[in-house]
């Protein structure tokens, strides 16, 4: 390897890279070199994943403790409650389940899909339950709306403390997507009343589809999981109820 | 200390500028909390930065370089607190680990509390390059000029950066290195 070829493959230069430091041309130049060595592009994979990693590690920093200091003396307990809230907001968001990275193409097919799906109960009598729909029939659709309106209504008039996902996949994701969903303002309005309830499509689905054009604009607030299947096993573990519509 | 809301309001400066600062904050929260591992100090230190911004604005001649110069600005608060208070954080009382919680059981909080405390280990210059290029997306260029150093120094500490965090990080993830974490698989 001459001394040029060595700098091109230093660790600054495949630093430089990663970070598209390097010009259009040396860009260009690099990708072939890298291609044919696996070696290389082995380094550059793990130059990814870590930038992925930090990139990760602090997608949701804890809140700033400003965030829970009282405006006004006068309201504080009010504010306080908000502030407790908040944090404890932040804290569930920050345990979402997502994917560590999230490609540019998934965000963008997942439309509005940007809710996050909570992984761990703060509450030992929370309720959790699953629904999981498959099914593009209509009458099923509205049998999970209504199981799960019904179960968070009851909670909420009841102040027990409960959490419900309604995972999708298969036909079932029609239920989510803005061009066929029968039930589209029913959804909004549930996901806008209950902020315990949460909508979540099978990524799985959305490439198969999407690979045979099919438009996969989700309802906004929809969040996407890696696999329908993968979650339902997980949630199971975690003690969740689990009811297929 | 002063609400940076107030004081802006205080000063009425324009609308512009202190809604591009107020959107700036969390970012500026995310970076300096990186650096730090101390939520409280971190938020002191955005509101220290937000403050001085809105006292330095005069100084920001182009709005498209107002991401780098609020940077800047936030170093040199890291900075001066560092100055002024010599006896640093010991790393057992940074806010990183949250063992003996239901939480940490879950490996994605693992691999995050794992990266978090591999940023923390590296030296300071180190920490601070690899946050602003990996966290902000900043070019080279720009790093050397919010940290003030030349673009040589960034590169080689994003290099020893990111080696020392690959022989901790991608070795101890083994086979798992892209944090998906063993129980989310995708299944065709």
């Amino acid at each position: 390897m001459s001394t040029n070829e060595f700098e091109r493959f230093s660790d600054e230069y495949l630093n430089s890279f990663v970070d598209d430091q390097l010009s259009t041309d040396e860009k260009s130049r690099a990708y072939a070199m890298i291609n044919q060595d696996e070696a290389v592009n082995r380094r550059v994979c793990e130059l990814r994943k870590l930038r992925d990693l930090v990139q990760l590690a602090y997608k949701h920093p804890p809140a700033p403790p400003s965030q829970t200091r009282p405006a006004q003396s006068g309201n504080f307990v009010r504010t306080a409650a908000a502030s407790l809230l908040l944090g404890l907001g932040l804290l569930v968001s920050w345990l979402q389940y997502h994917a560590p990275t999230p490609s540019q193409d998934r965000q963008a097919i997942a439309g509005g899909g940007d809710r996050a799906l909570p992984i761990v109960s703060a509450d030992a009598r929370e309720i959790k339950v699953l629904f999981h729909l498959n099914s593009g029939n209509v009458a099923r659709m509205k049998e999970v709306l209504d199981e799960a309106e019904g179960l968070l209504k009851l909670y909420g008039e009841t102040g027990q403390p409960a959490r419900v996902e309604i995972i999708t996949n298969g036909d079932g994701l029609n239920l989510l997507r803005a061009q066929t969903s029968p039930y589209a303002e029913r959804v909004q309005a549930m996901r806008a009343r209950y902020p315990n309830l949460v909508f979540a499509a099978c990524q799985n689905t959305i490439e198969r589809l999407s690979a045979h054009g099919i438009d996969m604009h989700l309802l906004p607030g929809t969040i996407v999981i890696d696999s329908g299947v993968a979650q339902i096993i997980q949630r199971q573990q975690q003690g969740w109820l689990y009811i297929q519509v | 200390m002063t609400n940076p809301i107030d004081f802006l309001s205080l000063f009425g400066r324009s609308r512009e500028l202190k809604s591009a600062l107020e959107q700036s904050r969390a970012r500026l929260y995310r970076v300096a909390y990186a650096w730090c591992h101390n939520a409280a100090l971190a938020d002191d230190l955005v509101q220290d930065t937000l403050t001085k911004a809105m006292q330095k604005s005069a100084q920001l001649r182009d709005p498209k370089a107002r991401d780098a110069w609020l940077f800047s600005i936030l170093t040199n608060c890291y900075r001066d607190h560092f100055r002024r208070q010599r006896d640093m954080d010991d790393i057992d009382e940074l806010e990183l680990a949250q063992d003996g919680t239901p939480e940490t059981e879950n490996s994605q909080l693992q691999i995050i509390e794992k990266v978090r405390a591999a940023v923390a280990r590296l030296p300071e210059g180190q920490r601070q390059v690899v946050t602003l290029v990996d966290l902000e997306g900043f070019s080279y260029i720009e790093v050397a000029a919010i940290l003030d150093v030349p673009i040589g120094t960034v590169m080689s500490r994003l290099c020893r950066a990111r080696n020392a965090m690959k022989s901790q990080l991608l070795r101890e993830f083994g086979k798992a290195p892209d944090a998906q974490g063993p129980q989310i698989r995708r299944i065709k």
